[in-house]
């Protein structure tokens, strides 16, 4: 989704908390993420990395605060939000019984996204997927799945990205690719967000800011 | 490295247009893995055998309403009241008892297998939750009706169940098999939330599906009503009908609750 030179987008969390059941994840996060920042959340295992940005993209209700994106000045809900972010999570699978292709078809379609053969091919080998769009994602090495999240996170280029453990079972090639889409992002015209959950020492520096998730009392 | 844009209108396709799109890649998949097909028709099948065994001795016996009975009792007016005593309305009922647990065995189960295999974290990025239950009933109710016209000659032909009045016998099936599948999907809904396996079906189904049941037995036996007047085919089979229409309506519009954590 492009959104125009003079749109505002912002995300903030406030006193985010969150619990499973007696468990509590973690508390009172606040931060404010600004148009063409990378931030990095980080944090031992456990944390609640993956927590944070699940209910940053607005598929988990925090149990305390809230998380609010506005869109020139306009308050977006947990569902609407969805439609201006891309989400790559070790927790996101695509259908193993379908091709590459026919996923990002299928979910294209879903988003009300016209994709032409042209853009198909293009969004393949944006991701180094070029020539293996036909085939099953179920007989994809993990690397490559891992690609193809990237299609389809970035199918409606979204203003703002989530990505939660971005290099995951990525090699020397999928890194490279990852900090290209970083660097696109931070490039947009109307500015980008990008939230990274990592503990990689090499992607703790892409970030401009850090914002550190302990559940540890 | 960027690719060229797409024309693109995110979240605007409409939902009818999404839950479309969902039927057809839910039935593409189908297609390929047989999964669902495979479940329903296996189990479905299997029944049919046992019960074909089970069930052959009772084709032979017979029955007679003591309060039918002419005074003074005779051996022709004993015969003259006899009736098969497994007749068409309780196959009937057999035969729904076998869909619903087919229905169970398999359709049911597309949720979970969404929420097992994690995929429904990508959908629930883009699509609303109206559209999921919408094209997950679409596909389970296409599923059971291609088992439904499969298994129920195969069973008239084995029982020698009669079709009584075939306009009400159709209207009763298409009816029964809407409420079913309805019921199918939203209990499978339910059940892959609460990271269900097969025994929490009966305690999430079991209000739905009793009230199901009794609604369906009641319009299964207006099938065998000779000259049934049209208020009792209106209000039985209506009433079928309506259970299902309302569970959909129900499902359409409570659903967000239960995709939404």
């Amino acid at each position: 989704m492009e959104l125009t030179a003079q749109t505002s987008l912002s995300l903030r969390a406030e006193n985010v908390g969150h619990h499973f059941g007696v468990r509590t994840v973690f508390s009172r996060i606040s931060f404010e993420v600004a148009v063409g920042q990378v931030c990095v959340v980080t944090g031992p295992n456990g944390s609640g990395k993956s927590t944070l940005l699940r209910i940053l993209a607005g598929l988990l209700a925090p149990s305390e605060g809230s998380v609010e994106m506005r869109v020139q000045g306009r308050a977006k809900t947990s569902v609407e939000r969805r439609q201006f972010l891309g989400y790559v999570s070790p927790d996101l699978t695509l259908y193993r019984e379908l091709t590459a292709a026919e996923n990002l078809e299928f979910f294209a379609r879903l988003q009300g996204i016209t994709l032409s053969r042209d853009d198909l091919i293009a969004r393949l080998t944006q991701v180094g997927l070029r020539g293996r769009g036909r085939d099953l994602v179920g007989a994809y090495s993990s690397g490559m799945r891992q690609r193809l999240k990237y299609a389809f996170a970035l199918l409606s280029n979204p203003p703002i990205l989530l990505l939660d453990e971005p290099t995951a079972n990525l090699d020397v090639h999928g890194i490279a690719m990852v900090e290209e889409v970083i660097a696109a992002q931070r490039r947009r015209p109307d500015g980008g967000i990008t939230i990274l959950a990592t503990n990689e020492p090499r992607e703790l520096t892409w970030g401009d800011r850090t914002v550190h998730v302990d559940s540890t009392p | 490295m960027t690719p060229p844009e797409a024309s693109h209108d995110v979240f605007r396709a409409g939902w009818t247009g999404q839950a479309l799109t969902l039927l057809a890649k839910d039935m593409k998949a189908e297609l390929r893995t047989k999964v669902a097909i495979s479940a329903v028709g296996v189990f479905t099948f299997a029944s049919l055998l046992l019960l074909g065994l089970a069930t052959a001795v009772l084709k032979e016996v017979k029955t007679v309403a003591i309060t039918r009975l002419a005074d003074p009792l005779t051996v022709q007016g004993l015969i003259a009241q006899m009736h098969p005593a497994w007749d068409s309305p309780s196959k009937m009922g057999l035969l729904w008892v076998l869909f619903c647990f087919a229905a169970f065995a398999g359709l049911a189960h597309s949720f979970v297998h969404e929420e097992e295999t994690g995929t429904v974290t990508a959908l629930r990025l883009s699509t609303s939750a109206e559209a999921v239950y919408t094209g997950k009933l679409l596909f389970n109710l296409i599923v059971l009706l291609v088992v439904m016209v499969a298994v129920t000659p195969v069973y008239m032909a084995m029982t020698g169940m009669s079709a009584g009045s075939p306009f009400v016998f159709i209207t009763v099936m298409l009816s029964g098999g809407i409420g079913l599948a309805a019921t199918a999907t939203i209990i499978g809904a339910l059940a892959a939330k609460a990271q269900g396996t097969g025994a929490l079906y009966g305690a999430l189904g079991l209000p739905l599906l009793l009230v199901f049941l009794m609604l369906l037995l009641n319009a299964a036996g207006t099938v065998y009503v000779v000259n049934a007047p049209m208020l009792r085919i209106v209000k039985d089979v209506g009433g079928l009908f309506s259970f299902g229409i309302l569970i959909i309506t129900m499902s359409v519009m409570l659903f967000h609750f239960v995709w939404e954590e």
